[in-house]
């Protein structure tokens, strides 16, 4: 029995604990309570950290904290669902590619380069523009960007499987084009995109805070880390922590996710070519 | 060489035609009226009909497709719905500013990159230290730390401008915030070909030849970093150049990223588009350029696809 790697047990902690926070996050309260009395000061300035009030409350009198958890809530929900579209779509992408070669490859490839082109943040910006506000935007846009890095991955693995003459035995013992991909390629291809996938999380929280910073992404009213930084910044001078607090719970989850990630690949040698270096 | 060239260039050209044929499709056959966005106050419908006769709106999409293509192929991308400019000149003078932070970033990140990766390649000591740096640094997003490092050097030590623009003075911040978030793939790069190449045979004849351990360092290990950290800078400085938005957006840096997001707010949809085409072709231009440049810095690099 090999030891458990300690990234591994330090990232799934932290995810542990934010995805627990996420899933009790009504027992805090309501993240848009405007409390015009007491988290507001004479001047109007919003109140400092207090019982109450365990990170200060925002320019518009809601508790940070409430709007903290429900922001971590947004962001664990979009790492998870975009994660997964994105990967899927990106591997049956490379399989197919890698398997199929011909039109097939070329067409599905030259889609890939396509994909690699787009410059993430303007056509986040782009899809946008083109859709209402709200997690399903955010989903959609990470989904599109994301799905091909993971298929050019595994086109890249397919053919070296491939050059390894796993494809030729399997033709060569009578199995079916599909019988291929599911037995002899699709085993290499899953281990290899679980041990992608913290990266790619970690990706996706990151960029669905900065969609929602640059307003292109989950807008207010809606509690989003990206949306309380944008909505803070301009107290930044007097009211640090409410850019400090969420910027840390961001960089808490894309840590966490990194982790993880480490601790895969310190707990399979074979993934461990697969650095984190290729973004 | 030159097949391998062609085949990449041919690449990178179908890649630019996808992202204009995807901008396209954006622009014009998603739902909302252009007419409408250039004119919000005009009630009269003969006005918007007017206004659509003159963007060819009533014209089949293929013919409006052909137009925009033919128009792109001249530099035209079209007119601002809201500053009425032509989009060109419009994002001309923000590239160059653009290009300058880009450039500068570029600079900041090989270094501090650079020197951390030596670092820990050299003193074992350091290793972990660096290696957590690393990690840190992955994980912020980087308005995050544009914004932390704008509020410790900028409001709360005073020596950095708070104010936005695109002088000398402002662009200190900027860069600094591109080059540490660059700084752990230079640094990742370096530690892993300097430790190949310690352990090598070359270095173990240079080694034995009786070389300075400094000679060593430069003739031998540091030029094998150089053929990645090119390949590398080439994907930086397209990806930055294609707006480092969020950047340009903390430090109010005039930039085309800053263009693109007032637009967005704006609903100037022409503006957009012309910048993410622009930004699709300086990523397949600069990959194209380091991959000549790693061509002529590797030989071995030269006979593969």
């Amino acid at each position: 029995m090999r030891r458990w790697p300690w990234q591994l047990i330090a990232g799934a902690a932290v995810l542990a604990a934010c995805a627990g926070l996420a899933l009790a996050a009504p027992l805090f309260g309501n993240p848009n309570h405007q409390d015009l009395v007491h988290a507001l000061g004479p001047t109007g300035l919003p109140v400092g950290p207090s019982s109450k009030y365990p990170l200060g409350a925002d320019l518009l009198g809601r508790n940070e904290l409430v709007r903290l958890v429900y922001g971590i809530r947004v962001s664990l929900t979009v790492a998870l669902v975009s994660n997964a579209t994105s990967i899927v779509i990106g591997a049956a992408v490379g399989l197919l590619a890698g398997y199929f070669r011909g039109p097939v490859e070329q067409l599905l490839m030259r889609f890939t380069d396509i994909g690699l082109a787009l410059p993430y943040t303007l056509a986040g910006l782009v899809i946008a523009a083109v859709m209402s506000a709200g997690i399903t935007r955010v989903i959609v846009i990470i989904t599109v960007l994301f799905w091909s890095y993971p298929a050019r991955l595994v086109y890249g693995e397919v053919l070296r499987l491939r050059g390894r003459g796993f494809v030729e035995a399997g033709e060569a013992m009578g199995s079916g084009g599909l019988a291929i991909v599911r037995r002899h390629l699709a085993p290499h291809v899953t281990s290899m995109m679980i041990a992608y996938s913290p990266l790619n999380a970690a990706s996706a929280v990151a960029f669905e805070a900065t969609l929602s910073y640059l307003s292109a992404g989950i807008n207010p009213p809606t509690a989003s880390l990206g949306n309380m930084i944008s909505d803070g910044q301009t107290a930044i001078s007097y009211a640090p922590l409410l850019v400090i607090a969420p910027g840390l719970a961001i960089m808490a989850l894309t840590l966490a996710f990194l982790l993880v990630g480490e601790g895969v690949k310190a707990y399979n040698p074979d993934l461990r070519r697969l650095s984190w270096l290729g973004r | 060489m030159a097949r391998a060239l062609t085949r990449r260039l041919i690449f990178g050209l179908i890649a630019v035609i996808g992202v204009i044929t995807l901008a396209f499709v954006l622009e014009f056959v998603v739902p909302g009226d252009p007419a409408k966005a250039i004119a919000p106050r005009a009630n009269s419908s003969a006005v918007l009909a007017n206004i659509r006769a003159q963007l060819h709106l009533n014209q089949p999409l293929i013919v409006q497709f052909a137009d925009y293509f033919g128009n792109l192929l001249r530099g035209n991308l079209g007119t601002s719905y809201v500053q009425h400019q032509s989009v060109t000149s419009l994002i001309g003078p923000r590239l160059l500013t653009t290009g300058v932070l880009a450039l500068a970033g570029v600079i900041a990140e090989v270094l501090i990159g650079g020197a951390l990766g030596i670092l820990a390649t050299l003193y074992g000591r350091v290793r972990a230290l660096v290696g957590a740096i690393n990690l840190t640094l992955l994980a912020v997003p980087i308005f995050v730390l544009g914004l932390l490092l704008l509020l410790v050097f900028g409001f709360r030590l005073g020596i950095a401008p708070v104010t936005g623009g695109a002088g000398a003075a402002q662009l200190a911040l900027p860069a600094l915030t591109l080059g540490l978030i660059g700084a752990p793939w230079y640094a990742q790069i370096v530690a892993d070909q300097m430790q190949d190449s310690l352990a090598s045979s070359y270095v173990r004849t240079a080694v034995s030849k009786g070389l300075s351990d400094s000679y060593i360092l430069r003739r031998h290990v540091l030029r094998n970093v150089l053929s990645p950290a090119v390949t590398m800078i080439g994907l930086d400085l397209g990806s930055y150049l294609s707006g480092v938005v969020t950047v340009e957006v903390v430090f109010v840096w005039p930039g085309i990223g800053l263009l693109a997001v007032n637009a967005l707010h704006d609903l100037d949809r022409p503006i957009v588009m012309g910048t993410v085409i622009v930004g699709a072709v300086a990523v397949v231009f600069f990959n194209l350029v380091a991959d000549v440049a790693r061509m002529f810095i590797d030989p071995r690099t030269r006979e593969e696809v």
